[in-house]
């Protein structure tokens, strides 16, 4: 079979639902071009860190004014002089610039070009979701455990993520890279306009440290077992984001009335690469730890690929779930007393719908976002 | 069940058609349907606010003195203008830069960055731009538009080019600005 070319897979990165049948079911089979994919998948990742640029907002209606003036002005003036149109032309919109590239560039660069570059040979990928799991929890497992213990050094490239609030459409998918999804139709009492949050990428890393960690547990008053040695002194490097958020309901001028009645969310699978430890050893260590319930630790345990399957916490008693395909994928339907939700991955994206509907509308809207 | 056509917010067709009912100036219902993706793109290019307003501005004024508002190709030029206006800028900078060292003495480049963080990205996005302006033009805008947000299918209109060869283009010019931005980074 004829395998996808390098601008198939690299539509498939932007544009997970444009391919066709064909193409996507040889995409789930073929083991040579899901690490073409992934390459590919890394270098635009590198060019998205590259061009980031600090979120704005354009302000068209005071644009619209300026120009409206301008072309006022133009209409009743005369037609300019040679040397006026040269100046026009000429004249310096940018400021002088003449500084060195700097450490932070290259670090991106390093980075987020990981298994591209070549230059990072010695991480390997231990996380990359590719389907989804429900674990239950119980709300009260986690009350009880406010200790946050230090197990070693983070750092983020170039800082955390942050959620960007935005009302313009066009602004939000050049903001996150995602294109902004819509549904076929929307269920009564949906209703618009549409709020939008775009979660920016982020990379960060965090490297082991045992003598960090007791003495963090020390202070805490809370025993560790000592930190295996093949953990010690590893770095993990998690990818995470963009996401895009669409949010409908939020524009209620009370406050009961602002509460969000239909959610749609996507963002780009997070990935975790090691230069040591292995998932399994991770895993191993991570779920002994103080605060990790037992019941919550075996469900994990119990995954059968847990390099590719991401678990999603579903509270206790208070929603069920079942799994549903959404076109053809997957996904995990959640069902609540106050609303529904289902959650699938598809090409290396994860989707989410959910609000206060019923099951079939949270599917029939899912199944017909485009 | 409430069809969502009349304000679907999608960024091809979907503003237009809830702008069409209220705006009655074509000039107006395309700056509104538009600006916000022309200035992004002259931004997500220059990363400076007020050069890419200028841009942006420049771009619709040209449009207005040559073209009728509803023209068919409307969106494809103010994208395709914006994307390569913005590049000439910093092409430009790169020139007068040139020309500017090459009448200095060398600059001693200080080999420790500033500390403060937004200095520091300031001078990424800088580097970057360098880099993007050394790049062949088309290869430049195909990476722009897309980042800039643009789907594919806009970037085949606002180019000229087949949806199908989009994706590799883009392939290759992020390839090629990873290269250029690693060749320009001190070792």
């Amino acid at each position: 079979m004829r395998h996808l070319s390098d601008g198939t897979l690299r539509r498939i990165y932007d544009e997970p639902l444009a391919l066709t049948a064909a193409d996507q079911a040889h995409f789930d089979e073929c083991p040579e071009c899901k690490p073409r994919f992934n390459a590919i998948a890394n270098e635009a990742r590198t060019a998205t860190t590259l061009l980031r640029v600090p979120a704005f907002e354009p302000q068209t209606h005071a644009a619209l004014v300026a120009v409206r003036a301008r072309i006022k002005r133009e209409e009743t003036a005369r037609p300019p002089r040679w040397y006026e149109r040269w100046l026009d032309r000429t004249s310096p919109r940018w400021r002088p610039m003449a500084t060195p590239a700097l450490a932070v560039l290259l670090a991106a660069v390093l980075l987020a070009g990981l298994g591209v570059s070549g230059v990072a040979q010695s991480l390997v990928r231990i996380f990359e979701p590719k389907q989804i799991v429900a674990v239950q929890v119980s709300p009260s497992d986690f009350a009880q455990t406010g200790t946050v213990l230090d197990y070693g050094q983070v750092k983020w490239l170039p800082e955390p993520p942050k959620l960007q609030q935005l009302t313009d459409a066009a602004a939000a998918q050049a903001q996150s890279g995602l294109p902004v999804l819509m549904p076929a139709s929307l269920p009564k009492g949906v209703s618009g306009p549409v709020s939008y949050g775009v979660v920016s990428p982020a990379t960060g890393s965090l490297t082991f440290d045992a003598a960090r960690l007791q003495t963090s547990a020390a202070k805490a008053g809370v025993h560790v077992s000592p930190m295996p040695s093949t953990i010690d002194g590893s770095t993990l490097v998690v990818n995470g984001g963009p996401a895009l958020i669409e949010v409908w309901g939020l524009s209620g001028t009370t406050e009961a009335a602002n509460v969000p009645t239909l959610v749609i969310a996507q963002t780009r699978v997070p990935t975790v690469d090691s230069n040591g430890a292995s998932t399994a050893q991770l895993e191993d260590y991570l779920l002994s730890q103080p605060g990790v319930p037992p019941d919550l630790a075996a469900q994990v345990r119990a995954i059968k690929d847990p390099s590719t399957t991401l678990p999603i916490p579903i509270p206790k008693g208070l929603a069920t779930t079942e799994s549903v395909q959404v076109n053809g994928t997957s996904g995990l339907l959640i069902k609540a007393v106050l609303g529904a939700g289902v959650v699938w991955v598809k090409n290396g994206v994860i989707y989410a719908v959910g609000g206060q509907l019923t099951p079939d509308q949270v599917l029939a809207i899912a199944t017909s976002l485009q | 069940m409430l069809q969502m056509e009349a304000w679907r917010p999608t960024v091809t067709r979907g503003p237009l058609s809830a702008i069409n009912q209220r705006v009655p100036d074509p000039f107006e219902r395309l700056f509104l349907q538009e600006y916000p993706k022309v200035v992004a793109i002259a931004y997500r290019v220059l990363a400076d606010r007020p050069a890419a307003e200028d841009v942006a501005q420049e771009v619709f004024l040209k449009f207005h003195r040559s073209y009728p508002p509803d023209s068919e190709r409307a969106s494809g030029w103010l994208h395709s203008a914006a994307v390569h206006s913005a590049l000439n800028v910093i092409r430009g900078e790169r020139r007068r830069a040139q020309r500017e060292t090459a009448h200095a003495l060398d600059p001693a480049r200080p080999a420790i960055a500033n500390p403060e963080r937004l200095v520091e990205e300031a001078e990424q996005r800088r580097e970057v731009r360098r880099a993007l302006s050394r790049l062949p033009q088309r290869t430049a805008a195909v990476l722009m538009l897309r980042h800039s947000g643009l789907s594919y299918a806009e970037i085949a209109t606002s180019l000229r080019i087949k949806v199908g060869n989009v994706g590799t283009l883009l392939r290759r010019a992020e390839e090629a600005l990873r290269k250029e931005v690693n060749r320009a980074t001190p070792e």
